[in-house]
């Protein structure tokens, strides 16, 4: 099966793109899966995350997947930030270091995953200067992502992120994908809840919605990131079944989209130039916490 | 005997500044539990932690709220060493601990009718 693949980018459309692949590949088995990305000028890095989902759940189903007829400047990225060395080819240096590399973490790699933020984020020297609030509140936004992922989305297949740094811009994107339930399913089992896809997202980052049971309480870890975004002055999107959300500017906006994806896509612009200081203005007490 | 106050340190437990995940969450509250469990005073110090998640937080400490009344947790248990905002992060996992457990079937429905005033679920 050939696959011609269009543009990649951080946006609705890119959205769009992957889950079309991923609507006409789901069903197949044992099959040669060509993506043909002749027509692909332009790929944000790291939409990686989830089209590596797809991709992983296609391989899963024992397909084999060859990636052909890549531009030179696409190849490049994708090469430098190790997505294509699980496709056969090599890894490049990065020597501006501007890629937070491709990668797959099974549910149980809290640990693993917070030493790859630390390692590959965080402490690079490539990193612009970030006030020490806003680089907290942004680690804090990261975990959030990937705990909110390892929590909600039951997914046996893994956990994947990428990301990319653009330092004339003054932007991070980060995104992190699962293969989990999705929302609208998570929601509807754990609530009873009947909501399209994109109702659901909504949901799930507004007010004390959570869809947590048991002696665990949740709910606060979209709603914490989403805060933080507005402050922040970046942008938000998830993308969750068929689903899509978007964040910027304190505004929202839900959308449909053709096909599902098959699982949840959370994904973060930062601006890295954001001198707020984070400061509260009142400062609870440690006394009166409890 | 027992010791006047208990200190917890969650960078001991943990092993790591990087308190974010959910199970290491669960290794904090085990021993909460236990020591409050005796009615033992506890002090749980934050030195050196440098990241923390509500996921953690909701493991470690919202879940006490099952348990516990907020009285006993309110008598035995101190934090220290926080960060400011860290305080706010974790008075915000406390108040939402209370709404969950203080009637969670009250909860669902305020979690219903609010969608009620934004949602349109089909």
């Amino acid at each position: 099966m050939k696959f011609i693949f269009p543009d990649i980018r951080h946006d609705q459309s890119g959205f769009q793109a992957l889950v079309r692949l991923e609507n006409e590949a789901s069903s197949y088995f044992l099959d040669d899966v060509e993506i043909d990305m002749n027509a692909t000028t332009w790929f944000d890095a790291d939409m990686c995350a989830a089209f590596g989902a797809i991709l992983y759940r296609l391989s899963d189903n024992l397909n084999t997947i060859r990636l052909t007829n890549i531009c030179s400047s696409v190849e490049k990225i994708l090469s430098k930030n190790g997505f294509l060395s699980h496709y056969g080819r090599e890894k490049i240096p990065d020597r501006w270091g501007t890629t937070i590399p491709y990668r797959r973490f099974d549910v149980k790699d809290d640990r693993y995953f917070a030493d790859y933020i630390e390692n590959e984020l965080i402490h690079r020297a490539e990193m612009p200067a970030m006030s020490h609030g806003l680089l907290k509140k942004f680690r804090e936004s990261i975990f959030e992502i990937f705990s909110n992922a390892v929590l909600h989305s039951n997914s046996e297949l893994g956990i994947f992120s990428c990301g990319q740094f653009f330092p004339n811009r003054q932007r991070l994107d980060f995104s992190v994908a699962d293969l989990g339930v999705g929302m609208r399913q998570n929601i509807q089992d754990n609530t009873g809840l009947i909501l399209s896809a994109e109702d659901a997202i909504h949901w799930s980052t507004e007010g004390r919605n959570t869809t947590k049971r048991g002696p665990i309480p949740g709910g606060l870890g979209l709603k914490l990131l989403r805060e933080f975004i507005d402050l922040n002055g970046g942008c938000i999107q998830i993308v969750s079944d068929a689903g899509y959300w978007r964040r910027e500017n304190k505004k929202t906006i839900t959308a449909p989209l053709n096909y599902p994806f098959p699982g949840t896509v959370v994904t973060v612009e930062i601006n890295t130039a954001d001198t707020n200081s984070y400061k509260l203005v009142s400062e609870p007490s440690a006394a009166n916490i409890f | 005997m027992m010791q006047k106050e208990l200190t917890i340190s969650i960078f001991e437990v943990v092993g790591s500044p990087l308190c974010v995940a959910s199970s290491d969450g669960q290794k904090i509250y085990d021993r909460l539990a236990a020591a409050l469990k005796e009615g033992q005073s506890t002090i749980l110090s934050f030195h050196n932690v440098s990241t923390l998640t509500s996921a953690f937080l909701n493991a470690a400490i919202g879940q006490l709220y099952d348990k516990f009344s907020e009285e006993q947790i309110r008598a035995l248990l101190k934090v220290k060493d926080m960060e400011p905002d860290d305080l706010a992060l974790l008075k915000r996992v406390v108040e939402t601990a209370k709404q969950y457990f203080r009637d969670p079937q009250k909860f669902n429905q305020a979690v219903r009718e609010e969608l009620g005033d934004d949602g349109n679920g089909e």
